[in-house]
């Protein structure tokens, strides 16, 4: 559901300001954690499967234009840490293609990067037993329906702003209201489910697909060890 | 759907005003923009900044139109935000002008300063990992998309691709991104062999910031013309 990359000006300034505090306290744990590991290996990995991530969204499913996130694979294959910093990374450089706001980027990440961590942590989390591709769709959905849960109550904490958009305004005043947030939620997750199902459809096939093509990648979520470093990156993180 | 290796052709390739100014001072006029955006509280003022950026960009020869349409992305979240307002017309009207203002203004940016050169910018405020992160996305995204166009070509020769048929699609879809993450990580361990052949010690991205240029005055004047209307025009 992150799709629906916030733009700029629309959110009041302490929410999107509370965003970059809270982003820049993720990345920090985040990069805190990757601190161990061997970096020059990493950034290869980093950017790639950023870059990875980029081309999907490219692709357009026809015929309900809808384009996928591939965040929760991102997740799976690098781990929390790196799969939130490749988030941050994906979001930044979607901020300036125009693809959400530059002030929001905190929001956005966030929204994104939850994605990431929570696909990572409920493939590892989730019924083992399950085939792959069960296990990773079903992941992606719940981490799904949990950032639009995020998305719809960073809308409901906007309305906690009486000054949303300035009602100094001679116009603005008396014509901007709060935002109703079971309409907007209603509407999230009306469209949220059409795309939970389609990402979760791709990122479980597409994950069943690297478990045969190249199991390796995903040695570490699937036996809850260290794989080839050099090319899971996820390991451990 | 985004475009990044049409809008690299057009900052790679023009020479027009935009082009000739330095990074950052076009990262600064995305700045105040999004500032006048922040503070606007009347459609008007942000409605006359992006007549007067359109008519910029007309002038400086970058491609208004494919703009333009980027810039309505960003109503998506507004359509729906707006909808969850109970307020009239100026209300949608300030919404959408909030939203595609500043996105105009990031895609004027982009469209005329190469990546590296915006990241030659960031990198100076940006940890190392994400400032060598960000350009080795920017390297190693062209070589992933024209692996997938090639993919996409493969798939529509054979008749992958039925229009209609979400489930056929998405199948065929998931299969070449399968491929693109296993082709990524196997490109990256490639490329990080090369780099550490050639003395990669784990720093990657330039920090040296371009200085001010005298074709520095239209998106910094324009900016804090913006920023001026959106603070006077209450």
């Amino acid at each position: 559901m992150t799709h629906l990359h916030i733009p700029d000006g629309v959110l009041p300034a302490w929410l999107w300001v509370s965003g970059f505090v809270v982003m820049s306290l993720a990345l920090a744990v985040s990069l805190f954690r990757l601190r161990g590991m061997d970096m020059k290996k990493k950034i290869p990995l980093l950017g790639t499967l950023s870059a990875a991530m980029l081309v999907a969204m490219t692709l357009e499913i026809v015929p309900i234009a809808y384009h996928v996130n591939l965040s929760v694979i991102a997740g799976i294959l690098l781990g929390p840490s790196l799969g939130f910093v490749a988030a941050f990374i994906a979001n930044l450089m979607l901020a300036f293609m125009g693809h959400g706001g530059i002030t929001v980027i905190g929001l956005n990440t966030l929204l994104l990067g939850s994605e990431a961590v929570l696909g990572h942590i409920f493939f590892y989390l989730l019924m083992k037993r399950l085939p792959v591709f069960w296990r990773s769709g079903t992941a992606a959905v719940l981490a799904l329906m949990t950032s639009t849960v995020l998305l719809i109550g960073i809308v409901a904490a906007s309305n906690l702003d009486p000054g949303l958009f300035g009602e100094s305004g001679e116009h603005a005043h008396g014509h901007l209201g709060r935002v109703s947030v079971p309409l907007f939620a209603t509407m999230a997750l009306s469209l949220g489910f059409v795309g939970w199902l389609i990402e979760s459809a791709i990122t479980g096939a597409v994950v069943k697909f690297i478990s045969q093509v190249k199991p390796d990648l995903l040695a570490h979520a699937l036996h809850g060890k260290a794989g080839n470093g050099a090319t899971t990156g996820g390991a451990g993180d | 759907m985004i475009d990044v290796a049409r809008i690299d052709f057009w900052a790679a390739s023009g020479s027009g005003r935009f082009h000739r100014a330095s990074a950052i001072a076009k990262v600064l006029f995305v700045l105040l923009v999004v500032a006048a955006a922040v503070t606007a509280v009347s459609p008007y003022p942000l409605a006359c900044a992006y007549v007067l950026m359109l008519v910029a960009a007309t002038a400086a020869g970058l491609p208004v139109l494919r703009m333009a349409a980027l810039s309505l992305y960003a109503i998506v979240f507004v359509f729906l935000y707006g909808l969850s307002l109970r307020g009239g017309p100026w209300v949608y009207a300030l919404l959408f002008f909030k939203a595609t203002t500043p996105a105009f203004a990031v895609l004027t940016l982009i469209v005329s300063t190469p990546f590296p050169r915006l990241f030659a910018v960031l990198s100076a405020a940006l940890p190392e990992i994400i400032a060598a992160g960000l350009l080795m996305t920017y390297r190693t995204f062209f070589v992933l998309f024209d692996m997938m166009g090639n993919f996409i070509s493969a798939i529509r020769l054979r008749g992958g691709f039925s229009p209609g048929s979400l489930v056929k699609n998405s199948a065929n879809i998931s299969k070449g991104i399968g491929m693109l993450f296993v082709r990524a990580a196997e490109q990256s361990t490639r490329i990080y062999a090369v780099m550490a052949v050639r003395g990669y010690s784990g720093r990657m991205a330039s920090t040296d910031v371009e200085k001010m240029r005298k074709d520095d005055w239209l998106p910094l004047g324009m900016g804090l013309v913006i920023l001026s209307i959106a603070i006077v025009w209450k």
